[in-house]
């Protein structure tokens, strides 16, 4: 019986191992292909740190991925804090209407970034918001937002409302009741949604690419804008730094907080 | 839940008025056009910049549809913008472009007559585009998968290539590809049937339809590739620049000849420098670095083709005579028809899927 | 069991508690009015014009656009290919997502969990377009792969995944596992442990605890997942036009089309808004399913 559990429980740990593996093929082929000399790929490797140094030359990409930095940190903050609002509100209270607002979390998922990008370029043409890091982030808030609603909803469902009823009938206030008893059980959540947040605005091209203005791009739009002479391996090089430096700073990050909902 | 709230705002729109704060210069150009073709050159902004004092700064599209849009949705914001002459009418009668004053831009009496007073890119005696550079789109061929180069549109079909034979992602491209294999007028095409059936025998052959050069360039240097529709500049640039196998081939049928202009939109803000921007385009000195470090089309400057070195692909092979009468220039073409083709490029996609 | 449904409370509780949760729903619905639900509107009210008034053109009202959708039959066929792809990609992120969440939650303790939590999304945050092209390398004959494979077995083998139906899924598959992994892992997290003993005390099979316990109560988390991976899959362009080659054609690049290759909007966005229509009618009809299985 418990040899079962002691194998099961080991293929599972290969199974995530594999799943992992999966994941960073890809990532590692990326960070492979910066230090190889063919700006085609072309195998095999010619081994070089030459896009690394074009990379620190080359300033309009490093402005681009600080501006893609900016943005999508506070896309994160913006987001995550109305999306778990909302979640919150759509899983306490009764009202007529619910079923619809869950509903129209679905448009902005469903129609492709494409034509949400070209609706917002024109109605913000159209009512004066015009182009801008503005313009980028009330867009990039508004494509996240579903996702943290969605995310945190599925942690919430897990969540009894009994808990915050006990708590209240013991005198807390609605305040208290949030911050001590819902929210701590929903942290996951809302760290995942958080990291989603992070993750669509980061790697949102479509948006950024008809709302920036000119000399203020961010890092997917070079990226997409060279997608007719193709890029070069600079990319690669500007990602692979990336990479290693969320790996990081994740890594450390799981040293030092919990977040995973242990008990 | 107020408080944090309150505190969350004001973080936002302090953080956002500080990712505002760039402000716009005086002397700044705006620049529209295609990423890495030409006019974005580190080297040549770095030049011009320095020779006029103006600020370069770019902005990029990726299809015609939305330089058009991204004109019709920002007045003012651009100084100059680079047309394909094909869409010049389009722009000029939506009211995007303004007249250019050529009198500003010297270079512009070394132009080949036949472009620079196209009637593409002039209207009631104005000039609205200034000709740019021009280009072929043809075939381009892996040179390890022959031994003897081919001189004819059918080896697209050869079925000795089946499955390493590829196509650009474009409608207009592959339909006017189809015209010159029937043997018709790119810009005036009687039977589309024709062209329907001959593009339909050659999808069973095609691996994939290609959207970059970078995409192309791939997949020769991997070997999937041995023949596929492509451009003159590009396949230049990945035979001398790239030391790719890749041989342009001006099939006996015909090519596809394109020219790219500049204009000014309307509204510009700083007329002055986008005039002396776009002189300094179409200068031989910038377009002969330009061609030799980079790769590049045809410049419709004679004088700077003619500072070109003798061996350099676009005054050998493009300057060739033979090669001027088989080229059919792209006019405009109408929404109708440009829907019409999209269509059946679609139908036949979804047919041989 | 943390799992009363709200709807329960609706006969106790007041009739409408509108008044406590407007504060906490304005913010993010006002935000998505003005930077999704007007602008899309617009894109509503575009199709069904013949022109867009920006080109200047004289326009008018018409369902045209709408009929095109049936006037050719090959929209309808790549709809229906659309949606068999994103039902195959949602299938294989959670036969492959749910397990991995699965022994996250339960299997993984302490630091060791939640540094691998962070190591399934970091993926998620390189660019889109890296990933992919990344993948062409891996992919395609006398690349990465074929290569590699060739290079440890003793017998000579030709991998060419690329320009074709299984390179377009596995590509999607890459994108979106994550999404399917964490939120089966917020659900799959909260159940409680003692729960899952007390059934094996008793004699449920492992098979038996999964089926009539882990799956209903992870259910949530699965169900978000799939839908954040099936709804945008169906509208999907990037992945198909570049993995795909000749088998990339989807219903996502035909209206990418009408924007990137014609200037017709109104077309393109009729087309989006039947995508909408159909993914709400499955979305619609699957979540009374769902519930009963819950």
């Amino acid at each position: 019986m418990m040899g079962t559990t002691r194998l099961l429980e080991l293929l599972g740990r290969a199974f995530v191992g594999l799943m992992l593996a999966f994941l960073y093929l890809p990532i590692f082929i990326m960070a492979l292909m910066s230090f190889n000399a063919s700006p085609f790929y072309q195998l095999p490797m010619d081994w070089t740190t030459s896009w690394y140094e074009a990379l620190a030359r080359n300033s309009g990409l490093i402005d681009a991925t600080w501006n893609s930095l900016r943005i999508a940190v506070l896309t994160t903050v913006i987001a995550t804090i109305l999306g778990t609002a909302a979640s919150l509100a759509l899983r306490r209270y009764v009202f007529p209407g619910k079923r619809l607002l869950r509903a129209l979390l679905f448009p902005p998922i469903a129609i492709p970034w494409l034509i949400t990008g070209t609706a917002m370029l024109i109605f913000f043409f159209g009512v004066g918001i015009g182009r801008g890091l503005h313009a980028i982030v009330l867009g990039h808030v508004a494509l996240a937002l579903p996702y943290v609603i969605v995310v945190v909803s599925a942690r919430l469902e897990t969540f009894a409302p009994e808990y915050e009823e006990a708590a209240r009938s013991l005198g807390a206030t609605q305040w208290q009741v949030t911050t001590r008893v819902t929210l701590p059980w929903i942290a996951p959540g809302v760290v995942a949604g958080a990291l989603f947040a992070f993750a669509v605005s980061f790697d949102q091209f479509v948006v950024s690419y008809f709302l920036s203005t000119p000399g203020e791009a961010t890092l997917p739009v070079e990226i997409y804008a060279a997608i007719r002479k193709g890029f070069t391996p600079e990319i690669n090089a500007v990602s692979t730094i990336i990479m290693t430096v969320s790996m990081g700073s994740m890594l450390l990050a799981a040293r030092f907080f919990r977040f995973g909902g242990e008990k | 839940m107020n408080k944090p709230k309150r505190i969350a705002t004001i973080t936002a729109s302090f953080l956002t008025a500080g990712l505002l704060a760039g402000a716009v210069q005086a002397a700044d150009l705006h620049v529209l056009n295609w990423k890495g073709y030409g006019t974005d050159e580190t080297w040549a902004v770095e030049a011009f910049e320095k020779a006029s004092g103006h600020n370069v700064i770019h902005d990029y599209f990726n299809s015609e549809q939305e330089m058009l849009t991204k004109l019709r949705t920002n007045p003012g914001t651009y100084d100059v913008v680079m047309i394909n002459a094909a869409f010049t009418g389009q722009a000029l009668s939506e009211g995007l472009i303004q007249p250019v004053d050529v009198s500003k831009i010297p270079n512009v009496a070394d132009v080949a007559l036949e472009m620079a007073e196209s009637p593409m890119l002039n209207a009631d005696g104005k000039t609205y585009g200034v000709p740019w550079v021009w280009g072929l789109t043809a075939i381009a061929v892996n040179e390890n998968a022959f031994s003897q180069l081919p001189t004819s549109i059918q080896v697209m079909w050869d079925e000795k290539h089946k499955g390493k034979v590829v196509l650009r992602d474009d409608a207009l491209e592959a339909v006017q590809f189809g015209a010159i294999a029937t043997g018709q007028n790119i810009n005036d095409i009687k039977d589309l049937g024709a062209v329907r059936a001959k593009l339909a025998s050659l999808m069973p052959q095609v691996r994939a339809f290609w959207g970059s050069e970078n995409e192309w360039n791939q997949m020769v240097a991997s070997g999937q590739l041995d023949v596929g529709t492509y451009w003159s500049g590009s396949a230049s640039r990945a035979k001398t620049n790239f030391k790719l196998p890749v041989a342009f081939v001006i099939p006996e049928e015909g090519v596809v000849g394109w020219l790219d202009g500049l204009s000014i939109p309307t509204g510009a803000k700083n007329v002055e420098g986008a005039a002396a921007f776009i002189n300094y385009m179409i200068d031989p000195g910038f377009y002969v670095e330009w061609d030799t470090k980079v790769g590049a089309p045809v410049s419709a400057n004679s004088k700077a083709v003619a500072a070109l070195p003798e061996t350099a692909f676009n005054r050998t092979v493009l300057g060739d005579p033979k090669v001027a009468a088989r080229i059919q220039f792209q006019a405009p073409v109408s929404d109708a028809d440009r829907e019409k083709y999209l269509a059946l490029w679609q139908e036949l996609k979804v047919e041989v899927k | 069991m943390p799992q009363t449904d709200v709807s329960q409370r609706a006969s106790t509780g007041p009739r409408s508690q509108w008044r406590p949760a407007l504060p906490l729903l304005l913010p993010a619905y006002l935000w998505l009015t003005v930077a999704i639900f007007l602008p899309l509107s617009a894109m509503a009210f575009f199709s069904f014009m013949t022109e867009l008034p920006l080109s200047g053109k004289p326009w008018a009202f018409t369902l045209a656009n709408y009929a095109a959708f049936f006037e050719k039959s090959f929209y309808a066929v790549l709809l229906r290919d659309s949606l068999r792809l994103a039902l195959e990609v949602t299938l294989w992120c959670a036969l492959l997502g749910f397990p991995c969440a699965y022994v996250l939650a339960k299997i993984l303790k302490g630091r060791s969990r939640e540094a691998i939590f962070l190591l399934v999304i970091l993926p998620f945050w390189s660019n889109g377009l890296v990933r992919v092209f990344s993948w062409a390398i891996a992919l395609r004959g006398n690349g990465l792969l074929d290569r590699t494979l060739n290079a440890i077995l003793p017998f000579q083998v030709n991998v060419d995944l690329m320009f074709s139906y299984p390179a377009i899924v596995i590509g999607l598959v890459h994108s979106y596992l994550p999404y399917m992994v964490l939120t089966c892992y917020l659900t799959l997290q909260a159940i409680d442990d003692s729960l899952i003993e007390a059934a094996r005390s008793l004699g449920a099979s492992r098979f038996t605890v999964l089926r009539r316990l882990i799956i209903p109560l992870s259910l949530p988390g699965l169900v978000a997942g799939s839908v954040l991976i099936f709804v945008p899959v169906v509208g999907s362009f990037m992945e198909p036009r570049i993995l795909g080659g000749r088998a990339g054609t989807f219903y996502g690049t035909v209206i990418e089309d009408q924007f990137v290759a014609v200037f017709n909007w109104p077309l393109g966005a009729a087309l989006s808004f039947i995508l909408l229509a159909v993914v709400l009618i499955i979305l619609g009809a699957a979540s009374p399913i769902l519930k009963r299985a819950a």
